[in-house]
This record gives structure tokens, sequence and C-alpha cells, in this order.
């Protein structure tokens, strides 16, 4: 690259050494010295600048690295000194994590096995063979003996009389009322077995609890959450089933109204009839 | 050598006789001659310049480099009290395996309740039966027909009084009323299983960030359930009032009853 430049220069200065010796007149020399001087002002480097002003520059640059820069960093820094100090202190404090899962513990030994205790006390008090049968399908929480149910209320409360042995009206009534209520025992059975798969969901939601972390809690809130839809689901079914219950007892009671005026209208008519033979 | 010398001569004759030239010459030259480049070590300003350089590369390492190191160590502490703190991934994916053994609770309680329970023996009942234990509010149409069927109707206006059948005609409102109720809170309590089951399913799925906007929706499925549970707990206590003011109409009607024979007793009395 110098000696490209060297030899170029070496060029244009024998080239302009001869046009200057071959000039004829002065003007022509005046017009060779101008188009020197532009040459050498367009061509020729910047001079270079002077110590005093590089000084200035690095001083410049050392006072912004220390100045703007270092108070942008000592305060970057303030501030995620601050939200770790936040983090550690307000939102996640590990004692009050690791304090709210010593108490889920807690609760799980002091209220389970209690609880437990208590739901499973023997409730059962027939005394007779048929009634004690009954009370236990009734209550054994298991929905694979519903026929046997339906036996087992029978032998207790009897069955549907023959059609020669009853009206059509009663053995449809009785018919109803006995499968509502068998309906609803069969139910019970059913909810008694979710309530104890609904207790199990508790049970493991609650030893989640004790170890989560509190980004983990948000799966076992909205878990739990939705079992309580399934809880609520399950009651109104039960709801449901008292409804109809009630709603039957309503009716049978009104179906004896309805035979009654039925009845009583039959025998005002029949003594009417006797007075008018008289 | 001598023909170099007279050569010489010669030149400088030139340039006297064109000195005007020759100089013009020579500061043209002197001007725009590539000029020496200048060494690290003797320049005085490129001494400055290393010097103030080597100022700025230690201002730099121990300004920026050491705030910068503070920062990263700040993060790094953050980045690991949330990796085990908050966020550790296996108490996050221990929570997920509970939402999948929660999904197999579920299932199980609501095959539990599907299992018919079906126990009429007659024609009618078994028709009505299945009405009211359908689940399908499609069907609540034929409620008030079948029920009919098995219960009766109004007794017409010459068997029985204005009053008996005003309180018949109510009494059987209002059981028909809850049996359909009965048949719609079971509908809807099975579309509530549904939902739980796609809640609890997207939960499985869902992130740490993420999970509270899904239990946002099932808090609001809860809402929603408490209330049609609060709407079937209203039917019962309807029909618990009309079982009361039926009861307390068979009081009035005796009461009535009573003072109608008592009177026809005074009437006979008096005619004999």
């Amino acid at each position: 690259m110098v000696i490209l430049i060297d030899a170029l220069f070496g060029f244009f200065f024998a080239l302009f050494a001869y046009l200057m010796f071959v000039a004829r007149n002065w003007q022509q020399v005046l017009a060779l010295t101008l188009a020197g001087v532009l040459v050498v002002a367009l061509v020729s480097p910047p001079s270079a600048q002077a110590q005093a002003s590089l000084v200035a520059a690095i001083q410049a640059v050392l006072n912004v690295i220390n100045g703007s820069i270092q108070t942008a960093l000592n305060a970057i820094n303030s501030v995620r000194s601050a939200i770790q100090k936040l983090y550690e202190g307000a939102v996640w404090p590990v004692s009050l994590i690791n304090q709210a899962k010593t108490l889920v513990t807690q609760m799980i030994g002091h209220y389970r096995n209690p609880m437990q205790g208590i739901f499973s006390m023997n409730l059962k008090s027939a005394t007779l063979a048929n009634p004690m049968a009954l009370e236990n399908l009734m209550r054994n929480h298991q929905t694979n003996d519903l026929a046997a149910l339906t036996t087992s209320f029978g032998n207790t409360f009897g069955s549907v009389p023959a059609a020669t042995a009853s009206s059509p009206a009663d053995r449809t009534m009785m018919d109803m009322d006995d499968a509502l209520a068998m309906d609803n025992l069969k139910t019970l059975k059913e909810s008694d077995a979710a309530d104890d798969l609904s207790l199990q969901a508790a049970n493991n939601i609650e030893d989640q609890a004790s170890q989560a972390a509190p980004g983990s809690a948000p799966f076992i809130t909205a878990t739990a959450v939705a079992a309580s839809i399934q809880s609520q689901a399950l009651t109104q079914k039960m709801l449901a089933a008292e409804l109809r219950q009630e709603a039957a007892r309503l009716a049978h009671q009104n179906a004896l109204r309805k035979r009654g005026a039925t009845t009583t209208g039959e025998v005002n008519s029949q003594i009417l009839n006797l007075l008018e033979r008289r | 050598m001598k023909k170099v010398i007279s050569k010489m001569k010669q030149g400088l004759g030139i340039a006297w006789r064109y000195k005007v030239r020759a100089c013009v010459l020579l500061v043209i030259l002197f001007l725009i001659a590539p000029k020496p480049v200048k060494s690290q070590f003797l320049d005085p300003c490129c001494a400055i310049m290393a010097a103030g350089l080597n100022t700025i590369g230690s201002t730099l390492s121990g300004v920026i480099g050491g705030g910068l190191g503070s920062i990263l160590s700040i993060e790094q502490d953050i980045s690991k009290f949330e990796q085990t703190i908050v966020w550790p991934e296996t108490l996050i994916n221990q929570a997920r395996s509970l939402v999948a053994n929660m999904q197999g609770i579920f299932t199980q309680m609501e095959s539990v309740m599907r299992i018919p329970v079906n126990s009429a023996t007659l024609p009618a009942t078994q028709q009505f039966e299945e009405n009211l234990l359908s689940e399908d509010p499609n069907q609540i149409a034929l409620t008030s027909s079948q029920y009919v069927a098995v219960y009766g109707s109004v007794p017409d206006a010459t068997s029985a009084s204005p009053q008996t059948r005003n309180l018949v005609d109510m009494t059987d409102a209002a059981a028909q009323a809850a049996m359909k109720r009965a048949i719609e809170i079971d509908a809807l309590a099975d579309l509530e299983l549904q939902a739980a089951d796609q809640i609890n399913q997207s939960v499985e799925t869902a992130a740490p960030g993420s999970a509270p906007i899904i239990e946002a929706q099932a808090d609001a499925w809860l809402v929603r359930a408490n209330a049609y549970t609060q709407a079937a707990t209203a039917d019962l206590m309807r029909v618990r009032a009309i079982d009361l003011a039926d009861a307390s109409a068979i009081v009035k009607n005796g009461a009535a009853n009573t003072a109608a024979v008592q009177q026809q007793i005074y009437n006979l009395l008096k005619r004999q």
C-alpha cells in the first residue's frame, strides 16, 4: 500500500514538474500553482490534534464511566437488592413458608384421625334380623349390592300386594312410594361411596399442601376448587333426590285427599238416594 | 563523473533560469511529500493515549465490571431463591401428579353416581320413575301426565268442594314442580361434573402462572354451583311449606266441619 502511494506521488510530482517547466507564460505557472495548492488542500490528511484535546477526550470518557454509568449501575444494583429483599423478606419469606407447611402438618395430625374416628362410629340400631340386614345394606357405603337392598327392603316393609288383594290405585301409589324410598336409599349408598372418595381427595390435597411451594400451590388450589364443584354437584344430586321424596310424600297425602273427596261424594249421593227412596 | 557534474550544472542553470517555478515545485514537494508514521514509543501523544486507554480500561473493569459483577451475583441469588423456594420444579411436578390423581377420583365418583337406582315394578310407576330419574330436561314435558297417572287428577266440581279442589290443585302443583326441579338439578349437576373434569384436566397441563386463571374460572363455577344448590334448597323449602300449609288446612277444615255439625245438631234440637 505504501509503495503504491509512493509510486503515485512520484508519478504526479513528475507530471507536475514537467508541466511547470513547459509552461509558456506566467499565467500558466500561476494556474498550475493554484492547482497544486488545491490538490494539497484536498489530498493532505488533517493535521493531528493537540495533546491537550486528547487528554480532554480521555477525561471525558472517564467522566462518563465514573459519572452516569456508575450511577446507573449503582441504581440497578440497589433496585435488584431491594427486589431480592422484598422477595425474601415480604413476599416469600422462607420462615413463613415453612411455618405454613408446619401448620398444615400439625392440623393433619390434630384433626384427621379424630374426625375419621367420629365419622366411622357405628350408628346401627336395629335389633331384629330383617331390619338389621336392611340397616347393614343401607349403611355399608357399597354400590355393588343394590339388588340385595331391594330384597331386604321388601322383607322389612313388605312388597306391593297382588292385584286381587288391593285396588289398582292403592297398588300404584304403594309401588311409587316404595320405589322412591328405595331409589333414595340406593342414591344414599352411592353418595356415601362418593363421600368416601371426596374425603380421600381432601386428604390427598391436604397432604400435598403440607409439602407445597408458593409456585406449586396454585395447582393444588385449582384442583381443590374443581373438587369443590364436584362435591357441590353431588350435593345437588342428593337435594334432587330429597326433593323427589318430599314431593312424593306430598303427592301421597294429596292422593289420599282426592280419594277422600271422591268417597265422601259417593257416600253423600248414596245417603241422598236412600232418603229419596223413603 | 565529469558528465554527471556537467549535467547537474546544466540542471541548476535551468532551475536558476526558471527560479520561480523551481521554488513553487519545492514548496509543493514539501507540502505533499508522504510523512513518516509517528512512533508509539517516542511520540508523547501516543504515550498519553496509551496511559489514557489504560486508565479507561482499569476504570471499565473497576466501575462497570464491578457493578455488573454485583448485579450478576444478586441475580444469581434471586434465581436460586426462585428455583429452590418459590417455583421448585420437583414440587410443581408433584402438584401436577396430585391433579392427575384427583382426576382418577373424580372419574370413580362419577361412575358411582351413574349406577341406576330404578326400583318401581308396575308399568305406570316404572314410566314415572324413569322420567324422574332421567336427568333429561326434555322429559319434563311428560312429568305432569305421568304424575296424574300415578296420583290421580284434581276431583271434578261435583265430587269435591271448591276449597278441597284448590287445596288438591295447589298441593299437586307444588309436588310436580319439585319433581320437575329435581330433573333440572340432576341435569345441571351432570354439566357441573363435566365442567369440573374439564377444569381439572386443564390444571394438569397448566403452568404456575396460568393455574390461578383456571382457578379463577373454577371459583366462578363454584359460585354458580352454589346458586343451583340454593335453588334446589329453595324448592325443598317450598315443598315443605306447602306440606305445612296442607296440614294447617286439614285442621281448618276439621274446625269448619265441627262448627257445621254443631249447627246442625242445634237446628235438630230446636225443631224438637
